[in-house]
């Protein structure tokens, strides 16, 4: 499948939408358009626009203000005439949810896991996305090499959700050199930023 | 507000051992799909469903029918 680049870094909304999609409307064929920006409000806005065309994306942070939003053109059919949100604002509410560990629920440990992954599944899904995650004690394993959710993980930090892994705790399981998606946190900003919030979940 | 939708393979089951059962052989056999909460269009019970490529139903059926994993159902829905 071709490969199409689009440079939309340093540009403000609306242009990396009208950038990618001057892209995708110069395709001949199927082809995956690759659109780099430099803010988390651009990913949102490109995701969106994959959705009002039916085409499958994905998008991943590569810097501190460097996120890549890949979209598959070509693989679906495109939706009716769907007008693409060019410019809405940010997606994100000011919940933050706190994991405490890589199972959901107490009773079996292989149920708890698969439920913890549907919920970081649902989690990416809803249309507004919290502000931050935290992960702390067993949750740590969910940001590290091997977690089936950093897919998720990933897809929401792309959108602007703060991943953060208590660093003590990657410490204790050994898993500081595997953090595989956000960054690492301290016990004051823990308790900062849940002190902050408007609303908590822990699953 | 609209959220990125694709149309997907929903196999759905009786039992979440079956669907835990299902991820497992796909993990081990490099299989496409991931294990996701039951959509609410095929059922508002909770519950466990394999989502895939649509490309994937027949190798995933097989794999499934050679295993003795039991499938409740299969759709294809935009998720």
């Amino acid at each position: 499948m071709e490969l199409v680049k689009v440079d939309a870094l340093g540009l403000a909304c609306p242009l990396p939408v009208v950038k990618t999609i001057k892209a995708l409307e110069g395709l001949t064929g199927p082809a995956a358009v690759e659109t780099h920006v430099d803010n988390e409000t651009a990913v949102q806005n490109l995701i969106r626009l994959a959705a009002g065309k039916g085409f499958p994306v994905r998008s991943e942070k590569l810097g501190e203000k460097h996120f890549v939003v890949v979209m598959e053109a070509g693989k679906a059919a495109p939706a009716e005439a769907e007008a693409p949100a060019l410019c809405l604002p940010d997606r994100r509410g000011n919940t933050v949810v706190a994991v405490d560990s890589d199972a959901m629920g107490r009773g079996s440990e292989e149920l708890g896991r698969t439920l913890m992954k549907g919920f970081l599944y649902a989690l990416s899904q809803l249309d507004e996305l919290p502000k931050t995650i935290l992960f702390y004690n067993g949750g740590a394993r969910l940001t590290t090499e091997g977690s089936l959710s950093l897919e998720d993980l990933r897809s929401m930090e792309a959108q602007g959700v703060q991943i953060l892994t208590c660093g003590t705790c990657l410490n204790y399981y050994g898993l500081t050199e595997k953090l595989a998606v956000g960054g690492v946190t301290n016990m004051y900003s823990i308790v900062e930023t849940l002190a902050k919030a408007d609303k908590v979940i822990k699953p | 507000m609209s959220r990125q939708r694709q149309l997907r393979l929903v196999l759905s089951f009786r039992t979440a051992a079956a669907a835990m059962a299902l991820e497992r052989l796909c993990l081990d056999r490099g299989l496409p799909g991931r294990l996701i909460p039951t959509p609410r269009q095929i059922t508002a019970d909770c519950g466990l469903a394999w989502s895939a490529p649509p490309e994937a139903e027949a190798a995933l059926r097989a794999a499934a029918e050679e295993s003795g994993v039991l499938l409740d159902g299969t759709n294809f829905l935009e998720i």
